[in-house]
């Protein structure tokens, strides 16, 4: 039996750890057990990745960028959820303000997400730009809650959609996930509407460097993407991730992401 | 107007708890069945559950809690078993029976009519075994052809006192399927003095002549023994004696004295504490057997259809045991 890889995972809520015990377990007894370690923030958790002290990383989208920019690109993603090969960006403003697109918030106030948020922050002055009047024509309220986990605990979308409630902002971008989350337009009618879905891009990953031979991630990998939704023993752990089916990474779906931080001069920490 | 901070707080502060954790959060401003009702939507959509609406704030859990009728050892869902009271009248009077039976009861019997289509209701609903019970089911007349179409339908246990072994009732026991049916008789102890001293003097010698004639005759005869709780662990000698009758040690079955019917003390057992079994008597269908004379565990008067019945003491017991759960999280200790 070799050594169990260890994954290392922020812990951005309690669930996490049930989640990661529940992963460990179904890993164990195969040819490729693992177990976890949890770290406060994924700034640590890249430092960890780097100097060894972890084999795998649960990494979001910003901290796989700074895994590439600090190992020159030598890391490689082994897999990621179905619904991270698909995550968007979406605008809400209050029902009725028929902002009707990004260009409606020129001379507005956007509420963003903690500033590490690659959905409710480093992406949206990327569509700005690339898509819109340009952030410099939007007077941006910036709400920095729980920096360091990458906009993981939702909080500070949270935050931004209620500055909009309160009229201390016209409109807010958060990730599609939160946007599900309080149930789109549909759970509080004339609360909020959405003007702008930004185009798909990739979220997390596995995240692995060349010290950890693919003699030993394969079979962890070949054992990850067996899990099963119509598995009920796997389905829980699918359901708390938040996804059907493991995937291959996309890894095109990080070029925006890539772009962002470069033209942001996003700090390659945190 | 629902606050629409409402919805915000309760991914918020959902998010904040483990998987079957639960969080209060407060409703805020608003019609409270409205604000009661976005939160059922929100729970139902996100995959958590509304435990409770207590006041001005919500209960809610994260994730659906478990389903307490899958953690149960399969034999104890309820509704695997059913018991039907025949009726309630007796030759006996024991001081510590839990529905009060005696000479002097009225019979309330179920009768034919309804034990049969109760045993074929029972097989469709997915019961595995009946149990027929009373009072004395041997002084029904009729109790031959009661426990025929019991057998006809499902593997049948019969409780009695084993006294009336005698006459038309031995012909009437001869007449029963020994393939389908097992008797269960009642005996305290392995001399007469404890015995006697709850149920009549000479009792115990003719429940251990019944316990011999049924074993005799072919059938499998469980014993079971009804002890006060601090006599439960010293059963030795019990335990010899009825290996000396032939009687098999899984079918030596002991019960604790129940706090129920004319008991005047025993362990108490309340519609929380008990895990229910579906129990019909002709007044309704009760949680447990040893509550089928008492109103605070009749569960409805109405005793068909019987799926019914058993979905709804299922619904009961899934309900009780989710807010059992969470009023242990809510717990506070300082």
């Amino acid at each position: 039996m070799s050594k169990p890889l260890i994954v290392g995972a922020v812990a951005y809520t309690p669930n996490v750890v049930t989640i990661w015990e529940g992963i460990r377990d179904y890993f164990a007894g195969s040819a490729s057990e693992m177990d976890f370690v949890l770290f406060s923030n994924y700034g640590r958790q890249v430092d960890s990745l780097i100097d060894g002290t972890i084999d795998l990383a649960w990494n979001t989208n910003l901290a796989w960028v700074r895994t590439v920019a600090q190992t020159d690109g030598a890391c490689r993603a082994l897999a990621m959820r179905d619904t991270d090969t698909v995550f968007r960006t979406v605008f809400v403003a209050r029902t009725g303000s028929n902002l009707g697109g990004l260009d409606g918030l020129k001379g507005r106030r956007l509420a963003l997400g903690s500033k590490d948020s690659a959905q409710a922050a480093i992406l949206p002055v990327h569509f700005l730009d690339r898509n819109g009047p340009g952030a410099d024509e939007v007077e941006l309220l910036r709400i920095d809650s729980d920096v360091g986990k990458h906009g993981d605990t939702g909080r500070s979308e949270l935050d931004a959609l209620r500055a909009v409630l309160d009229e201390r902002a016209d409109a807010a971008a958060i990730g599609i996930n939160t946007w599900e989350a309080i149930g789109r337009e549909e759970l509080m009618p004339g609360a909020f509407e959405a003007f702008w879905e930004s185009p798909t891009y990739s979220h997390c990953n596995f995240t692995a460097l060349p010290r950890v031979p693919e003699e030993r991630t394969g079979p962890w990998l070949e054992r990850l993407l067996a899990m099963d939704w119509d598995n009920p023993e796997h389905r829980p752990i699918l359901e708390m991730e938040g996804l059907r089916r493991w995937v291959s990474p996309k890894l095109d779906g990080y070029a925006s992401l890539v772009e962002a931080v470069k033209e942001q001069g996003i700090s390659a920490r945190w | 107007m629902v606050s629409h901070g409402l919805v915000l707080d309760l991914v918020e502060r959902v998010g904040t708890v483990a998987r079957h954790g639960t969080v209060s959060v407060p409703l805020g401003e608003g019609d409270p069945e409205e604000l009661a009702a976005t939160v059922a939507a929100w729970c139902a959509r996100s995959g958590n559950e509304l435990v409770e609406v207590r006041g001005s704030r919500a209960v809610v859990r994260r994730g659906r809690s478990p389903d307490p009728l899958a953690e149960l050892a399969p034999d104890l869902v309820p509704g695997t078993r059913l018991w039907m009271y025949t009726n309630f009248d007796c030759n006996l009077a024991c001081d510590y029976c839990c529905v009060r039976s005696s000479p002097q009861s009225a019979r309330r019997a179920l009768g034919l009519d309804r034990v049969r289509r109760l045993a074929t209701e029972a097989l469709a609903a997915g019961v595995s075994e009946l149990i027929l019970t009373g009072g004395e089911p041997f002084l029904l007349p009729d109790i031959d052809e009661l426990v025929t179409v019991c057998t006809a339908e499902l593997p049948t246990t019969l409780l009695t006192n084993g006294m009336l072994f005698r006459g038309r009732r031995l012909e009437a026991l001869r007449q029963m399927d020994r393939t389908q049916l097992a008797l269960q008789i009642s005996l305290d102890s392995a001399t007469p003095e404890q015995h006697d001293g709850h149920r009549g003097r000479g009792s115990w010698e003719r429940a251990v002549a019944g316990i011999r004639t049924a074993h005799d005759e072919g059938f499998r005869v469980r014993v079971a023994a009804t002890l006060p709780y601090e006599q439960t662990h010293e059963l030795a000698a019990f335990h010899t004696f009825l290996d000396s009758l032939g009687i098999a040690r899984e079918d030596q079955v002991i019960r604790a004295l129940a706090h129920r019917g004319a008991a005047d003390n025993g362990i108490e057992l309340t519609l929380e504490s008990l895990i229910p079994e579906v129990t019909v008597t002709a007044d309704g269908v009760y949680w447990h057997p040893v509550s089928a004379d008492h109103d605070d565990q009749l569960v409805t008067r109405d005793i068909f259809p019987l799926q019914d019945a058993i979905t709804e003491v299922r619904r009961r017991f899934t309900e009780q045991r989710a807010q059992a759960t969470a009023a242990a999280q809510w717990f506070p200790c300082a």
